[in-house]
């Protein structure tokens, strides 16, 4: 069936009674559900689509009398409002309420223009040239300091006159200067754990091999002898990068313990639990004649199986 | 539109600036279009977290603008200048104090709002462009809160990023390079604090300003889902607008957010560590409380290894975040009631279970540690 139009004529089973005036839509079906009738001046009337009979191209035709219209009550106007003044997405989707198309004049200097497609496609190739050379300066721009050079330099971190005993992780302290960038030069604190390892600590260890260190172009820089006592483990913990401490454990005896995911390793820095995914990693040591200890600061990536050095 | 009916005194001057105004801009069409907008059911306490929200928000935006006045982005001033607002700027403390509880509020709101949409079935079709910008509102809430917690640089701040980029770095192929790129080099220091306030206070406002239009927009244009029981008629019956009921108990909630983050603020209020420096002491890392079920998990004998970190750093929380992305693809059963929903519902409890049962079980195991 047509949707009733405004100004169609309304038609009684009798006689032509008045006009449509408005529509009234269901904002959850989005029809119309009923219709305004103009009574020939005698008030307004709404009528209920089930009133309808059948609509025409600008004619409404009702199943009922005059007299059944006339007897509704009168059209209460402030019991609805204007879909200008509610929030009803897609109401006018599918009404055809108009009583005609409403149309605005093509202006006069567009009818000529024939490449539309052409000046459409020449904005993207505009906008692609402004931005193609933007994109790769902005990405090096953002990765300028992401990459550095190893720093292989000595580090004194303190006298093994602090150890006391043998395989017992003990934990030293030290300052290292950093100068990063713009950056006043300034001092960080760090820490190794350095143990004073048995003859058994040293065999899991180095498992009989000296252990080399090398940096990025593969030059040799020191060789941890795998008979010399003293090993210092990075106080970075290979699982995901927190520190972890030398600590009473209950069914395992003393061990390091890492209290972010609980990974545990024993002395000679071997996993014994949790998650992570290799042992502790032992940094260059070696040990001045009056016991001052000195490491190379390296790091290594977290939570891989293989060493890959990152500092 | 009805013309007004003409008044029998002058108009004020008041009335003169609206009436002005408004042939100008259609202010009153465009107040009754935000106010007018039939909520199918009625209003409810149920939805009032999209409001809350917004007014969480503009009060982070209102905070943080604030916060910057003092706060020095740089590695030897930060820790200083957030000290600074603590305890010698007037209020400092309060407004540090509810910056920082807001963040949680935010966080605690958004899971509730996506409860709420999941529950009800409100991401089903033809909303599934909502649900999937709400998806990337809820990103960008979790990088405010992993940026935020960076900036005061105190040891809280800075292993909480060392581990959070660690599991970066932990993505196939791209990791390393995503890892040195948040950092802006091999280990968190000056760039990385510059990169996380830039990404704070520029990038992702901006995102979540973006989006949440967009997300209002599609809202809009999808109309409320309404109530998942009920025949067309009780819903038709039941049905108001956004404006009275719905905005007074979204109102009404807001003011219960606002007042306990004060309180928070008041009596929870925020104390820093000592400076970021690499070396903890004696502190035990930790993240943020609404990170700890996760980082108990991590926990785990299964995400050991380097293929168990793929699995518990990466895989399992995209393969999480996909899930609800493909959710209204899959899901497309129009069936909305939860109680006829039962993989929903078991899903949805499951859910919150583990992230309790975790979160509690983590507070647990510190107990263990010292």
């Amino acid at each position: 069936m047509l949707q009733p139009k405004l100004k169609s004529k309304v038609r009684c089973t009798d006689r032509d009674i008045g006009e449509v005036t408005k529509v009234v839509l269901d904002p959850l079906s989005h029809e119309i559900s009923h219709i305004v009738v103009s009574m020939n001046g005698s008030g307004e009337r709404q009528v209920g689509m089930g009133h309808v009979q059948a609509v025409m191209e600008d004619l409404v035709e009702l199943r009922a009398p005059s007299s059944d219209i006339a007897a509704l009550p009168p059209f209460k106007r402030d019991d609805y409002v204007t879909t200008h003044e509610v929030e009803i997405s897609h109401l006018e989707d599918n009404l055809h309420v108009m009583p005609g198309e409403v149309l605005v004049p093509f202006p006069a200097l567009e009818k000529d223009v024939k490449r539309r497609t052409f000046f459409m496609n020449f904005t993207h190739v505009i906008g692609f040239l402004i931005g193609l050379p933007m994109a790769y300066p902005i990405l090096r721009f953002l990765m300028k300091p992401m990459y550095m050079p190893f720093d292989n330099e000595w580090l004194q971190v303190g006298n093994v006159s602090k150890i006391k005993q043998a395989d017992l992780g003990v934990q030293f302290q030290y300052k290292k200067k950093v100068k990063e960038a713009y950056m006043p030069e300034s001092e960080v604190e760090k820490s190794v754990w350095v143990l004073k390892a048995s003859s058994e600590v040293l065999d899991k260890v180095y498992q009989g091999k000296d252990q080399e260190f090398r940096d990025a172009s593969g030059k040799l820089i020191w060789t941890n002898k795998k008979d010399f006592s003293y090993i210092a483990f990075s106080g970075k913990c290979p699982h995901l990068g927190c520190a972890f401490k030398w600590r009473q454990h209950k069914t395992l005896g003393q061990v390091f313990l890492c209290p972010c995911h609980l990974s545990i390793y024993d002395a000679s820095g071997k996993v014994l639990d949790g998650p992570a995914p290799r042992a502790l990693d032992a940094l260059p040591i070696r040990v001045s004649a009056s016991g001052e200890v000195e490491v190379v600061d390296m790091e290594f990536k977290a939570g891989v199986k293989s060493q890959i050095r990152i500092v | 539109m009805e013309q007004p009916s003409i008044p029998s005194a002058q108009p004020t001057t008041v009335e003169k600036l609206i009436s002005f105004l408004d042939a100008r801009v259609g202010l009153k069409e465009m107040q009754a279009k935000m106010l007018n907008e039939p909520i199918p059911g009625g209003s409810r306490w149920a939805y009032v977290f999209g409001s809350i929200l917004l007014f969480i928000f503009a009060m982070q935006a209102l905070t943080g603008i604030l916060l910057m006045f003092y706060y020095v982005p740089t590695a030897d001033h930060a820790y200083a200048s957030t000290q600074y607002i603590i305890h010698d700027v007037d209020y400092g403390w309060f407004l540090l104090g509810y910056h920082f509880w807001g963040s949680s509020a935010m966080v605690v709101c958004v899971i509730a709002h996506m409860s709420q949409v999941f529950l009800w079935g409100a991401y089903k079709p033809p909303r599934e462009l909502l649900w999937l910008v709400g998806l990337a509102l809820f990103g960008i809430v979790i990088g405010f809160g992993f940026t935020g917690y960076l900036l005061p640089w105190d040891q809280r701040a800075y292993w909480a990023t060392t581990v959070g980029v660690e599991m970066v770095d932990k993505v196939p192929v791209l990791g390393d390079f995503l890892a040195r790129f948040l950092k802006g080099g091999p280990t968190p220091g000056q760039m990385t604090l510059s990169r996380f306030f830039v990404i704070h206070v520029m990038i992702l406002p901006a995102g979540l300003m973006a989006l949440a239009g967009l997300h209002l927009f599609l809202f809009r244009v999808a109309a409320p889902a309404g109530p998942f029981s009920g025949t067309p008629e009780e819903i038709k019956a039941k049905t108001d607008y956004f404006f009275p009921r719905q905005i007074w108990k979204d109102m009404v909630g807001m003011a219960v957010v606002f007042a306990t983050i004060c309180g928070l603020a008041f009596w929870e209020p925020v104390v820093l560590l000592d400076e970021a420096t690499p070396d903890p002491g004696e502190y035990h890392p930790e993240p943020e409380w609404y990170f700890l079920f996760y980082f108990q998990l991590l926990r785990l004998k299964v995400f050991a290894g380097e293929f168990g970190q793929l699995m518990g750093a990466v895989v399992v929380p995209v393969a999480f975040m996909l899930l609800l992305v493909t959710l209204p693809f899959f899901d497309k059963d129009p069936e909305r009631n939860i109680f006829k929903r039962p993989i929903a519902l078991i899903s949805w409890i499951f859910i919150m279970a583990m992230i309790a049962i975790f979160t509690v079980s983590s507070v647990i195991n510190r107990e263990f540690l010292d």
